[in-house]
C-alpha cells in the first residue's frame, strides 16, 4: 500500500501543463508603484500610512526625549513587556528604566505596556516587520493593550517588494531562520459586529510609534 | 460539514424573504465591494488591472509545477524544524490532528478561520474525543456560539445583525447586556484571553507557503492568529496542496492583493510568515509546528478542466460583487464555499449530482471575474458546469421537454418561422400577464412581452439586410 503522500502526487500527474502560456512575471509590478524618495519624502509617507492605518506616531527631538516619550507611555505602571534593551535602538534604555523603577519581562499576561524595536518600517503601507528571536519576544507587541515600537530612521524603507528583495541579496537564510515574522499595519482590529470597526480585538489597542534617530 | 446543495432553490427562497439576512447581507457585501474598488484602483485603473494580471500569471505558474512545488515546500519546511504530513481527504486529515493531540496530551484547542477545516468538520472530530475547541476569530466564535456554519469566506456572520448578535452572546456567553458593539468586543476579548493562555494546541489554516523557504503565511486583522501560533506549545496548520507558491516575490504580491481584493486594505492588520517552532534561543512560541497538506478532493480538480478553481486564494470579492449572493447570502449554497467560486467548488469538492442547483446559480453577469484578483474565469466555468449537467441528464422533465421542442422547430427554417407566427397569432391583442401551466414560472418575476408583428427573418427579407432604418414594430 502506498502512503498517502505518495497518493497524493500520483494523483496530481498529469500528462499537460494545466496553464501552458502561463510563466512567472519577468519583472515583478510593485504592488505601490515604487517613486524616488528623498529619506525626507520616505519618513513623511511612512508617518502618513502608519497614521491612515491607526498608530500614533511620536517624533521626539532627541535620543533623551524619546526615553521621556516612553516613560510617559509606560505611565504609573512598574512592569512592562520588552525585548532585550540591546535590540530597541535607544541609547541608555536600560539605566532609565532601573532609574524610573520599572521591571522587565518578556512574557506576562497582565502587563499593559509591550516595548519593542523592529526590523524595519515600510513606507508605503505604514507597515512594522518584526521578527522573532534572541531577546525578541512575540508576547511583547501582542499581550499587551499597548504597542509602543521604537522605530529608528534608518529604518524606514519603501515598501515589502525591497525589505524581501533584500532578504534574497543576503541568501533568505536570515529570514528562514526567524522563527516567525510578522507586518504589523496599526493596532488589532475586527468589523465582524455589522461591519463596525473596534480596535483592540485580540492585539493591542494602541500601537504608538516613537521615531528616532539611529542610536550610537 | 454535510452538503445540502441540492436545496439551494428552496433556501434561497427563505433568505430572500428573511429581511434582517438581506440587511445585514447588502451592508457587509457593499461595504466590501467599495473599498476594494477604491483602493485596488488606488494608483489608476492600468496599474491595478496589471496587478490583477500579475497575481492571476503567478498563481497559474504555480499552479503548472503543483507537485515540484509542494516538494520543495516539504523540504524546506523540514530543514525549518516543521513536520510535514499528507492527508487524501477529510477523514485522515482529522485522524491527523487527532494523533497529534494525543501525542502532546491535548485537552484544550483554540483554532483561528481556516475553511479547510470547515470543509473536513475538524470541531466535530475533536469534540467526539473530549477535546475542547474554541473558534477565536470574533466572527466564528460567534459562529461556534450560535451553532451555525460561516456564512461568507471573510465576514463569516455577514448574515447576522447586530442584534441577533448581541442575543446571542447574552444566552449563551452570559454577556452582560450591552448595545456597544466596543464593549461586546471586549467582552469576547476577555472571554477568549484566558482560554488562549491555557490552550494546548492552536490549529490554524494557511493562505500561501513559500516553497523556496518553507514558510507559512497567514493573514488576520483581530490578531488571533498570532496568539493561535504563538501562545500554545504545538502549533498544526491545516493547508490545501494549491496553496504553494515558488517564491518569496510572488509572495509579496499576493499577500498583499488578497487584502485589497477581501477589505480593501492595502495590508491585513498582521501578515505572517512563519518559519517554524521556536528556535533555541527564543523564549516564547511554539515547540513543535505541523503543517498537514490537505488534498481532499483537490488533485481530482487539479487533472481537470477546472484546476482553474484551485487559483483562488479565498478573498470573497466575487461574493461582495454578485447580485444573487447578496440576496441569498451564504447558506442557501448548503456547503462550505458559497458565491461564485463556491458555485465552481461545491461541485467540484462534492459531485455534481449534490450541487446541481448551483451552477445556475448566477446571471453569468461576469462580475465574479470582473473582480477575481486572480482573474479566474468563474462564469465560463459555470456554464460548462452546466453542461455537464446536461450530460449527466440533470435537468427537469420541463426543460427537457421545451428543450426538445426548440431544437425540433429551430432545425427548419420553415418550421421556425410558424412557430413565430402561431405565437403572434395566439398572443395578438392581449396583454398577458401570467403564461399558463408550467410556463408560469418565468412571468412571476417578469412581464411578458408581446411578439413583434414581423419577425427578424420577414424584415430582413423586405430590406435586403439593411435593417438600420427599420422601425421598432
Amino acid at each position: 500500500m502506498s502512503s498517502s503522500r505518495e497518493q497524493i502526487f500520483q494523483s496530481l500527474q498529469r500528462k499537460d501543463r494545466p496553464f501552458p502560456s502561463a510563466e512567472a512575471p519577468s519583472t515583478y509590478q510593485h504592488m505601490v508603484p515604487l517613486r524616488d524618495f528623498s529619506p525626507e519624502e520616505l519618513e513623511a509617507v511612512f508617518i502618513e500610512n502608519a497614521q491612515n492605518a491607526a498608530c500614533i506616531v511620536h517624533q521626539p527631538a532627541s535620543q533623551e526625549e524619546a526615553i521621556n516619550t516612553l516613560l510617559e507611555l509606560v505611565g504609573e505602571d512598574k512592569i512592562i513587556s520588552s525585548w532585550e534593551p540591546g535590540q530597541i535602538p535607544l541609547d541608555g534604555l536600560e539605566t532609565a528604566l532601573e532609574q524610573a523603577g520599572i521591571a522587565r519581562v518578556g512574557e506576562d499576561a497582565m502587563v499593559q505596556v509591550g516595548v519593542t524595536g523592529v526590523d524595519a518600517a515600510l513606507a508605503a503601507t505604514g507597515s512594522l516587520v518584526l521578527s522573532s528571536g534572541n531577546g525578541r519576544y512575540r508576547a511583547a507587541s501582542l499581550l499587551p493593550p499597548v504597542h509602543v515600537a521604537v522605530v529608528s530612521r534608518s529604518q524606514i524603507t519603501e515598501d515589502l517588494e525591497p525589505w524581501l528583495a533584500k532578504q534574497r541579496t543576503s541568501g533568505l537564510e536570515a529570514f528562514r531562520q526567524a522563527s516567525n515574522i510578522v507586518l504589523i499595519t496599526g493596532p488589532s482590529r475586527t468589523a465582524d459586529i455589522a461591519m463596525q470597526l473596534v480596535m483592540g480585538m485580540h492585539g493591542p489597542r494602541e500601537l504608538h510609534i516613537i521615531l528616532v534617530d539611529d542610536a550610537v | 460539514m454535510e452538503v445540502q446543495s441540492n436545496n439551494f432553490i428552496p433556501a434561497a427562497r427563505i433568505a430572500i424573504h428573511d429581511a434582517d439576512l438581506q440587511t445585514a447581507v447588502a451592508m457587509g457585501t457593499d461595504s466590501g465591494f467599495d473599498k476594494r474598488q477604491a483602493v485596488m484602483f488606488a494608483d489608476g485603473k492600468d496599474h491595478g488591472e496589471a496587478i490583477r494580471r500579475q497575481a492571476a500569471a503567478i498563481k497559474r505558474n504555480a499552479l503548472n509545477s503543483l507537485p515540484d512545488l509542494l516538494e520543495q515546500a516539504e523540504a524546506a519546511m523540514q530543514e525549518n524544524g516543521i513536520e510535514v504530513l499528507w492527508a487524501v481527504d477529510a477523514a485522515e486529515a482529522n485522524r491527523l490532528v487527532l494523533e497529534i493531540a494525543r501525542q502532546h496530551n491535548v485537552r484544550s484547542v483554540v483554532k483561528s478561520k481556516s475553511m479547510v477545516t470547515e470543509e473536513i468538520g475538524l470541531n466535530q472530530t475533536l469534540e467526539s474525543d473530549s477535546i475542547d475547541v474554541l473558534e477565536t476569530d470574533l466572527g466564528e466564535f460567534i459562529v461556534q456560539l450560535g451553532e451555525e456554519t460561516p456564512s461568507h469566506i471573510v465576514i463569516p456572520i455577514v448574515h447576522k445583525t447586530k442584534e441577533s448578535i448581541r442575543q446571542l452572546l447574552i444566552e449563551k456567553a452570559d454577556m452582560p447586556p450591552t448595545d456597544d458593539t466596543d464593549e461586546m468586543a471586549r467582552f469576547a476579548r476577555n472571554y477568549l484571553r484566558q482560554r488562549f493562555l491555557d490552550a494546548d494546541m492552536g490549529i490554524s489554516g494557511g493562505n500561501f507557503v513559500i516553497a523556496e523557504t518553507g514558510s507559512l503565511c497567514l493573514v488576520s486583522n483581530e490578531g488571533n492568529i498570532r496568539l493561535v501560533t504563538s501562545q500554545p506549545k504545538v502549533h498544526v496548520a491545516l493547508v490545501g496542496i494549491e496553496k504553494v507558491i515558488p517564491t518569496v516575490e510572488d509572495y509579496a504580491t499576493l499577500t498583499q492583493v488578497l487584502p485589497r481584493s477581501a477589505t480593501g486594505q492595502t495590508m491585513t492588520v498582521y501578515t505572517h510568515m512563519i518559519n517554524g517552532p521556536r528556535r533555541e534561543d527564543e523564549a516564547d512560541g511554539p515547540e513543535h509546528v505541523y503543517v498537514i497538506f490537505v488534498d481532499n478532493g483537490r488533485s481530482k480538480i487539479y487533472t481537470s478542466d477546472y484546476c482553474e478553481a484551485l487559483a483562488c486564494i479565498r478573498c470573497g470579492a466575487c461574493l461582495n460583487g454578485c447580485p444573487v449572493y447578496k440576496v441569498t447570502g451564504g447558506h442557501a449554497y448548503g456547503w462550505v464555499y458559497p458565491g461564485p467560486i463556491g458555485a465552481v467548488l461545491t461541485p467540484l469538492f462534492v459531485g455534481l449530482e449534490n450541487a446541481a442547483p448551483l451552477p445556475y446559480a448566477s446571471s453569468l453577469c461576469g462580475m465574479c471575474k470582473e473582480v477575481c484578483p486572480v482573474i479566474i474565469d468563474i462564469p465560463r466555468m459555470l456554464l460548462d458546469l452546466r453542461y455537464d449537467l446536461v450530460r449527466m441528464g440533470y435537468t427537469s422533465l420541463d426543460w427537457n421537454l421545451g428543450m426538445k421542442a426548440y431544437a425540433f422547430g429551430g432545425a427548419s427554417p420553415r418550421l421556425f418561422s410558424w412557430a413565430g407566427k402561431a405565437a403572434e397569432l395566439a398572443t395578438k391583442g392581449f396583454k398577458l400577464n401570467s403564461l399558463p401551466g408550467p410556463l408560469a414560472g418565468w412571468t412571476d418575476y417578469r412581464r411578458m412581452p408581446t411578439f413583434a408583428a414581423k419577425s427578424f427573418h420577414q424584415l430582413w427579407n423586405e430590406t435586403d439586410g439593411d435593417l438600420e432604418d427599420v422601425d421598432e414594430q
